[in-house]
C-alpha cells in the first residue's frame, strides 16, 4: 500500500511541475537615491529578505531588503576600492558577501555591512596551485566552490579558507561557465557550449553528465541555480529565458523570453531564489533586477 | 525398390525446395514480373530510348544496363518516383551499393549521405572509370572550388595531388571510418605513407624535433602553398625563422617552455597585459588552452593565425549566434543586412580578447561609437535616439540602435529589426496606435 502511495506521489510530481510558470512580481531599477542600475550581472539572496545586487556597470554593490515582494527603502550602497567590476555575488549564512571581480579575476570578501575583509585565498591547494575562478558558489554550510577553468576542476574550500577536495572536470566538454550546489550537497556545473549539466555527488571527485544536450530548449546557458526542492534553473543568456529542470535533469519548463517589457529578459546573467521562493534575475541588458515567483 | 522410391522422393523434394528457394530469393526483375517477351529485356526499352544505344558504346557502362536489365532500376509502366525509378533517387543506389556508406563512419561526403550519387556518377555509363562524370581532380574541383584555388594558384603544389589518383590519394570519395575530412587515415600516419622520416634531411628541416607523431597539418597545407615546404601561407614568425626554441624546450620533446597564455605573453606582452586590464576578458583566454583556443601557434590559411575564418572560430562556441547570422543571410527578406553580419565579421562589433563592456562589445556608446562607424548618423530615420530619450519599456535604457535592431541578425526580419514587421515593432512603445 505504501509502495503504491510512493509510486503515485512520484507519478504526480512531473504533472504538477509541468505546469510551472514564473509570475512577474516587480522590478528594481535604482538605489533609494534614484541612481539607476547599469548592466547588473549578479544577484545573491540571503534568508527571506536580503538581496545583494552586483551593479556591474556602476562598479558597486547594492543591498536591499525585500518584504512581501516590495523593496524597503534604505538601500545600502557598497563601493570598495578593492572591487572594480563585480560580476557575480553570493552570501553565506552569516551575511558575509562574496563577489567575483571580472577585472581582477579574484573573489573578494566583504562583511555584511560591506567592509572589505580580504580576497579569498584558498590554503593548502594541491598541485597545480594556480587557478582561475570563472564562477563560484557558497553552500548551506558556508563551503565555497570555485569553478577553476585553468586547472579544469571545482575546488571545494571550507569556510575558513582551507582546501577540502577537488572535483575534476569530465574529459569531454565545451566550456563550463557556472557552478552551484543543491540542498543535498550535489555539485552541478553547466557546459555553456554543449548545453549540458554535469553533477558530482556530495563527496565525489568527478563529474558525470546529468543531462544530454539541452540545445533544443536553451541557446547559451551561462548560469544555474537550484531551489529547495532540488529543481535546477538555467539562465539562458542569449535566449533571454529561464529553463527549469527536475532534480534528475529532465526538462520541465521554459519561462520568460527575450524582450524589454517588464517580465521579459534581455541577456540575463545570474539569478537567485530566496527562502520564500521569490526569484531574482539580473536582467543585464535591460539594466534592472526583475522579481518573479513560481506558480505551480 | 522401396528404398529407391524413398531416395527418389527425397531428391525430388530437395530439387523442388532448391528451385522454389532460388525463385523466391532472386531479384524481382529476374522473375520476369513484367511478363516481358522472351529475350526482350532492355532491347524493348532501347527501341524507344534510342540514346542509350550511344551510352552503351561508352568505355564504362553500368552492369545492369549492359545486361539490358533496365528494370533493375526502372518500372516500365508507372512509378511514384521521377524517371519511373523503382525507389526514391536518394535510396535506389543503396539497394545494391550499401558499402559506400557503412555505419559508424567518422566523416561522410555530403552528396553520398543525401543520396545524390548523380553529382559524381552517370547512372548509365561514361568514358570515365566508375562511370564518373569527369575524370581525376576536375570532378572534385567542380564543387570544392576553394581547394581548387589552393592547388592551382600557389607556387608549390602537393605532388600527390598531381600524380596517380589525385585527390583520391588521400581522400575516400564516399566516407571514412578513420578520419575527418574523408581522409583515408589521420595525419601523420597518412602522410607517412609517402614521406620518409628516417632521412637526415627530414630531421634537419624539422630542427631535430620529434615531429613524427605530430599533426603535419598544423604547419603544412596538404594541398599547396606559396611557401616552401608547403608551410601554410600565414605562418608564425618563429616557425618561418626556424626559432622553435622560442616556445618549445630543446628538441627532445615537443613540450612548450610555459603553458597557455603565459607562453604567448613572453613575446606579446603588451597585447596580453592590455587584454588583462579590461573589465571583461574573453574567458577561454584564461583556460588551460588559452590563446590556442582560437589561434594556431604554427601556421594557418587565415590572417592573425586564426584557426579558421572569424565566423567559424567564433561559431565553435557561439554556434547559436552564428546560426542566427547564417539564417539572416540565407533567408533575408531584404538586402539591408549589416556588412559585418553579411561577412561573418563578428569582431567588427565585439572585441575578441577583452573589453570594458558586457558581451565584449567594443564601445559603451553603441549609437555613435559603434554603429556610427559604418552607418552615417541619423540618415535613415527621424526617430529620436540618444541619451535624452528614454526607452519606455525599460526605463534605465535610453533609445539606441539596438532598441529596434538586433546586431547579430534576426533571422529573416526586415532591416534586422527585432520584430517581424515595422508595425509590430512600433506598437511596442506607441501603444496609442493599437487603440
Amino acid at each position: 500500500m505504501s509502495g503504491l502511495l510512493v509510486a503515485l506521489l512520484f507519478y504526480q510530481l512531473p504533472l504538477s511541475e509541468g505546469a510551472m510558470k514564473l509570475r512577474y512580481v516587480t522590478t528594481i531599477y535604482a538605489d533609494d537615491k534614484g541612481l539607476g542600475l547599469k548592466q547588473p550581472e549578479g544577484v545573491a539572496c540571503g534568508g527571506e529578505s536580503l538581496l545583494i545586487v552586483a551593479d556591474s556597470g556602476n562598479g558597486r554593490l547594492l543591498r536591499y531588503s525585500i518584504k512581501e515582494g516590495a523593496i524597503e527603502v534604505g538601500t545600502l550602497v557598497i563601493k570598495v576600492d578593492q572591487l572594480s567590476y563585480p560580476i557575480k555575488t553570493e552570501i553565506n549564512s552569516g551575511g558575509e558577501i562574496y563577489i567575483l571581480d571580472g577585472k581582477e579575476r579574484s573573489i573578494v570578501r566583504l562583511s555584511p555591512a560591506g567592509e572589505f575583509r580580504g580576497y579569498l585565498q584558498p590554503m593548502g591547494l594541491p598541485s597545480p596551485t594556480a587557478y582561475i575562478p570563472r564562477s563560484f558558489t557558497v553552500d548551506r554550510n558556508d563551503n565555497i566552490y570555485i569553478l577553476d577553468i585553468l586547472s579544469e576542476r571545482v575546488l571545494v574550500i571550507d569556510p575558513g579558507g582551507k582546501y577540502v577536495r577537488q572535483i575534476k572536470f569530465p574529459r569531454e566538454y565545451g566550456f563550463f561557465s557556472d557552478v552551484t550546489v543543491d540542498f543535498r550537497g550535489t555539485v552541478l556545473i553547466v557546459d555553456v557550449v554543449d548545453g549540458k549539466v554535469f553533477s558530482g555527488g556530495k563527496n565525489s571527485t568527478s563529474f558525470s553528465p546529468l543531462t544530454s544536450s539541452l540545445k533544443e530548449y536553451v541557446r547559451f546557458p551561462t548560469s544555474l541555480t537550484t531551489d529547495d526542492r532540488g529543481r535546477i534553473y538555467l539562465v539562458d543568456r542569449n535566449g533571454g529565458s529561464i529553463i527549469i529542470l527536475g532534480q534528475d535533469g529532465s526538462f520541465l519548463s521554459r519561462q520568460s523570453g527575450m524582450g524589454w517589457k517588464e517580465g521579459s529578459l534581455n541577456y540575463p546573467a545570474q539569478m537567485c531564489i530566496n527562502n520564500k521562493g521569490e526569484i531574482f534575475v539580473a536582467d543585464t541588458m535591460n539594466s534592472r533586477i526583475q522579481i518573479f515567483d513560481l506558480v505551480e | 525398390m522401396k528404398i529407391k522410391a524413398i531416395k527418389f522422393g527425397h531428391a525430388a523434394l530437395f530439387l523442388l525446395f532448391t528451385v522454389s528457394f532460388l525463385f523466391y530469393g532472386a531479384p524481382a526483375h529476374s522473375k520476369n514480373e513484367f511478363k516481358l517477351k522472351l529475350g526482350a529485356k532492355g532491347q524493348t526499352c532501347l527501341k524507344c530510348h534510342e540514346t542509350f544505344n550511344e551510352t552503351l558504346k561508352n568505355r564504362f557502362v553500368h552492369p545492369l544496363l549492359k545486361k539490358g536489365e533496365c528494370i533493375g532500376c526502372h518500372v516500365p509502366h508507372t512509378s511514384s518516383h521521377k524517371s519511373l525509378l523503382k525507389a526514391d533517387k536518394a535510396k535506389l543506389c543503396y539497394n545494391c551499393h550499401k558499402e559506400v556508406l557503412p555505419e559508424n563512419v567518422l566523416s561522410s561526403h555530403e552528396v553520398v549521405v543525401e543520396g545524390n550519387c548523380n553529382s559524381c556518377h552517370d547512372s548509365h555509363g561514361s568514358n570515365n572509370k566508375f562511370i564518373l562524370l569527369k575524370s581525376g581532380n576536375e570532378l572534385c574541383f567542380d564543387c570544392h572550388k576553394d581547394k581548387s584555388a589552393d592547388f592551382r594558384n600557389v607556387r608549390f603544389k602537393h605532388k600527390s595531388l598531381e600524380n596517380g589518383k589525385g585527390c583520391l590519394n588521400c581522400h575516400d570519395p564516399h566516407s571514412s571510418a578513420k578520419s575527418s575530412s574523408l581522409l583515408e587515415s589521420r595525419a601523420p600516419s597518412l602522410c607517412l605513407k609517402c614521406h620518409q622520416t628516417n632521412k637526415e634531411s627530414f630531421a634537419k628541416k624539422h630542427m631535430n624535433y620529434p615531429v613524427t607523431t605530430a599533426d603535419c597539418t598544423s604547419c603544412h597545407n596538404p594541398h599547396g602553398s606559396n611557401n616552401r615546404g608547403l608551410i601554410f601561407d600565414v605562418a608564425h614568425a618563429a616557425v618561418t625563422e626556424g626559432k622553435c626554441t622560442e616556445c618549445h624546450q630543446k628538441p627532445i620533446s615537443l613540450e612548450t617552455k610555459k603553458k597557455t597564455t603565459q607562453l604567448c605573453r613572453e613575446c606579446h606582452q603588451d597585447m596580453v597585459d592590455k587584454t588583462f586590464n579590461k573589465n571583461r576578458v574573453h574567458w577561454p583566454l584564461l583556460d588551460k588552452v588559452g590563446c590556442v583556443n582560437c589561434h594556431d601557434p604554427h601556421a594557418t590559411k587565415e590572417k592573425k593565425l586564426l584557426k579558421g575564418s572569424i565566423v567559424k572560430v567564433c561559431g565553435r562556441c557561439h554556434g547559436d549566434t552564428v546560426q542566427l547570422q547564417e539564417w539572416s543571410i540565407k533567408s533575408a527578406k531584404d538586402e539591408r543586412i549589416c556588412e559585418p553580419v553579411k561577412k561573418g565579421n563578428c569582431i567588427a562589433c565585439h572585441s575578441p580578447h577583452a573589453a570594458d563592456n558586457v558581451l565584449l562589445i567594443r564601445e559603451q556608446d553603441v549609437n555613435f561609437a559603434l554603429c556610427g562607424r559604418c552607418h552615417e548618423w541619423e540618415t535613415h530615420s527621424t526617430h529620436p535616439i540618444g541619451e535624452k530619450f528614454i526607452d519606455i519599456r525599460a526605463k534605465n535604457l535610453s533609445l539606441t540602435c539596438l532598441s529596434c535592431h538586433r546586431a547579430c541578425g534576426t533571422g529573416n526580419n526586415p532591416a534586422m529589426l527585432t520584430f517581424t514587421t515595422t508595425h509590430e515593432l512600433c506598437i511596442q512603445c506607441h501603444v496609442e496606435r493599437i487603440k
